[in-house]
């Protein structure tokens, strides 16, 4: 299990200085960053030994080799000692060169599943842990070369010692996404309600829980997985069970809630239709997750990882309020203290996770153009202003907030009158001077659903100056933003007393 | 990035016609009225690239790579570079960025690269190195123009020109007036074969605070920053108002807001986020 109290870096190496760490990370992010874009991501999870602090891949690749078929060879003539060679074995098959020299040997792999299937107990928690770092390899043609073994594995789920059953899982999540053949014959074998049983007999032992969430989400991350794989999962006990699990258990800490929360923004993500997720009331709960976690984050607590919880429990409220019939928005997203969470949200993320605060202003946006309230909640609670702070940021965040203030202006003429008292016509003489054009468009349509609410507005736009803003877009390259000043010159402004008769604004 | 379309089956509140329902609409059946906005809720996909950082961040952590934020070396949303691609400057706050260049960028002469104050002190300084007329003509009439705007006064020499500066609008004697072209000769060809323009400037001029007054100075101002961030302050600049470093408000006042927006542009395709 991980504890995220003890952050390891794969990077790490003694004698490594902190450029030298700062430069690999900024080099697997680069690489994970590339494999995302080629719909490549995967990852494979590494289950340490306990008296292990690190990954450590020491050995010189020759002695691995040779050790690797030396133990073969003992293990299979047989006799006393199998224990400690196995114990040797798993070790030696961390090196990835070691694991090719076993794999080519005759019989070995059967060999294997002879000690996880046999009666010696502490011989099956070796040949697990074998297996485990088989699974681990960066070659694909190792996980096949696996796939006799995994009914067994699939066998162990329930019912075994804690550590074994995580082995079994991390093995069986590894194993996941190296082939589409290595998927089939894992789902045929019955993967899903396998793990989905375990999680329902396992839900007090939170490493299995955590073991299992990686499992299903590497299940799910597949590219078929919409087709073939989630309709299974959606119509087993799982949805219900990680929703039980979401909460956080503090002693533990983060991980398993973390997995079990993607598992849920995938399935999310991947389905128009979510009335199955929304019948079990994840939108509820998620929502209420992320207004106790914009609680904490608001006091200063900034647990470690938390923003990796965070964030999928945002893309769920996101897709999930966007599935959402109207009549049961109420029931599942009344609390209206989300949206002082997801602004708390969007203010704390701005510098350390940008995209994460671009997410949050996402949400926002799906909520104020489906609910009413959550717009007259952001007014009430006069969280207008800090939004409005944010429209010089750029790189997406200003435009959603632009939208989230124009959703406002829509719902209803009051609430125009409130916005234009926050000072938004002001920004908008800011926003209008942009070079994005999608900015300046919401900046009209915000500005003509203001005016239009109330009298008085045009003046007090023209009296800040925003006549020759106007006048400057009937030049603009884009006909929708012509037309749009235009409109606003003509019908609106012109007749304001501020605008002279000389046709030029008294400023 | 994030535009909601009407009518795709994904969103399913956009086919009210006019959008939303709500009570702001106003002329919605008016001929011509061009306002569409409806609020719009956006469902993301799974492979959508407004959750690539997050699914980034996933793996980096399933991978053992996660670094929590404290841990990280934080780069706020405000610092960037200059863009000069040789100048290695970096700010953290628009002022701070507009001062550099408007000090070390903006007036730059095309033909030996050094870095003027301003547009002013750049046409002069063009008109009495660079231009063969001048010369010619120096032989014969007053051409060195008081540096003081306004003033009007010619000078035969560059010598003349300074004694007139320090007797009559009191700058001091130690001030960096013009230095004879035979002096700077080594630095001037060392600036011309470096193909590195204004960052090169910077560095001669940096490096040439450590030259004894005598040497002779430049008319142009030492563009160290420090020397910058001093003369910036209009208290302190007062004494040499007209020639001190990046005072813009001495120049012709028209021209300022253009240039504050050009610097803006600048500055905004730097914005650089993590």
């Amino acid at each position: 299990m991980w504890r995220l109290n003890k952050v390891r870096h794969k990077a790490v190496r003694h004698g490594d200085s902190l450029e030298e760490l700062k430069l690999k990370r900024r080099e697997h992010e680069r690489a994970l960053r590339q494999a995302r874009r080629d719909r490549q991501l995967v990852s494979k999870r590494l289950l340490l030994n306990d008296d292990e602090d690190q990954p450590e891949v020491t050995m010189d690749t020759n002695t691995g080799e040779q050790d690797a078929v030396g133990l073969f060879l003992k293990l299979q003539h047989g006799g006393l000692g199998r224990e400690a060679h196995l114990e040797a074995l798993s070790k030696v098959l961390r090196d990835p060169s070691a694991q090719l020299a076993f794999l080519k040997q005759e019989n070995s792999m059967h060999l294997l599943v002879g000690f996880l299937t046999g009666s010696d107990a502490t011989c099956r928690l070796q040949a697990v842990r074998c297996l485990h770092e088989l699974s681990h390899s960066p070659h694909a043609s190792v996980s096949s070369a696996c796939l006799p073994a995994t009914p067994y594995l699939l066998t162990y789920l329930s019912g075994q010692s804690t550590k074994f059953s995580e082995l079994c899982l991390y093995t069986l999540g590894n194993l996941c996404p190296d082939s589409d053949a290595v998927k089939e014959k894992l789902l045929a074998q019955g993967i899903i309600p396998a793990l989905a049983s375990c999680l329902e007999n396992q839900r007090h032992n939170l490493a299995v829980v955590e073991a299992v969430g990686f499992t299903l989400s590497q299940f799910l991350q597949a590219k078929n997985a919409a087709e073939k794989i989630i309709p299974a999962v959606l119509a087993s006990s799982l949805p219900s069970n990680l929703l039980s699990v979401l909460t956080p258990d503090p002693k533990f800490g983060l991980a398993p809630a973390i997995e079990c929360a993607w598992c849920l923004h995938y399935l999310a993500c991947s389905m128009k239709d979510n009335r199955e997720l929304l019948a079990h009331g994840a939108l509820l709960q998620c929502s209420s997750l992320l207004v106790s976690l914009g609680g904490a984050v608001a006091e200063g607590n900034k647990e470690e990882g938390l923003e990796l919880f965070i964030c999928p429990l945002l893309r769920c409220v996101g897709n999930l309020l966007s599935s959402c019939p109207v009549k049961e928005l109420s029931t599942q997203a009344g609390d209206v203290r989300i949206v002082a969470a997801l602004c708390t949200l969007v203010q704390a993320f701005l510098q350390s996770r940008p995209a994460l605060a671009r997410e949050s202003a996402w949400v926002l946006n799906n909520l104020t153009a489906l609910s009413s309230a959550s717009c007259s909640a952001l007014l009430t609670l006069n969280l207008v202003p800090g939004l409005m702070k944010l429209l010089p940021f750029s790189q997406g965040i200003n435009t959603m907030i632009l939208r989230i203030l124009a959703n406002i202006a829509h719902k209803k003429k009051h609430f125009c009158a409130q916005l234009t008292r926050c000072g938004l016509l002001s920004a908008l003489c800011a926003t209008l001077k942009m070079a994005d054009q999608e900015m300046v468009t919401l900046s009209m349509d915000v500005l003509y659903m203001l005016v239009v609410g109330g009298p008085q507005v045009a003046e007090e736009f023209v009296k800040q100056g925003g006549f020759p803003l106007l006048e400057a877009l009937q030049y603009n390259g884009e006909g929708a933003i012509r037309r749009r000043a235009t409109h606003l010159l003509e019908r609106h402004l012109l007749s304001c007393s501020s605008y002279c008769s000389e046709n030029v604004p008294c400023s | 990035m994030l535009r909601p379309e009407p009518g795709r089956p994904e969103s399913p509140r956009d086919a009210r016609p006019g959008g939303g329902g709500g009570e702001g609409e106003g002329e919605e059946g008016e001929e011509g009225n061009p306002f569409d906005f409806a609020p719009q809720p956006v469902r993301l996909h799974r492979d959508h690239e407004l959750f690539e950082d997050g699914d980034v961040l996933r793996h980096l952590y399933l991978q053992d790579l996660y670094v929590s934020e404290e841990a990280e070396d934080k780069r706020a949303v405000s610092e960037f570079a200059c863009h000069f691609s040789s100048c290695s400057a970096v700010f953290s706050s628009l002022e701070e960025y507009e001062h550099h260049y408007n000090s070390l960028h903006r007036h730059v002469c095309c033909s030996c690269r050094r870095s003027l104050p301003s547009a002013r002190l750049l046409d002069l300084h063009i008109q009495e190195w660079h231009d063969s007329l001048f010369t010619i003509l120096a032989q014969r009439q007053d051409m060195y123009q008081c540096l003081v705007e306004g003033c009007g006064q010619k000078f035969r020499t560059s010598k003349h020109r300074k004694d007139h500066l320090v007797r009559i609008h009191k700058y001091p004697p130690d001030f960096r007036f013009d230095k004879t072209k035979k002096n700077r000769g080594t630095q001037q060809t060392k600036g011309q074969q470096q193909k590195d323009t204004a960052m090169e400037v910077v560095d001669e001029v940096c490096e040439g605070t450590s030259d004894p007054p005598e040497q002779g100075e430049s008319m142009e101002t030492y563009v160290c920053e420090e020397e910058a961030a001093r003369m910036a302050t209009p208290a302190s600049s007062e004494e040499h108002a007209d020639v001190s470093a990046a005072d813009p408000s001495t120049e012709s006042p028209s021209t300022e807001p253009p240039k504050a927006r050009f610097s803006y542009r600048l500055v905004f395709k730097q914005v650089r986020w993590k």
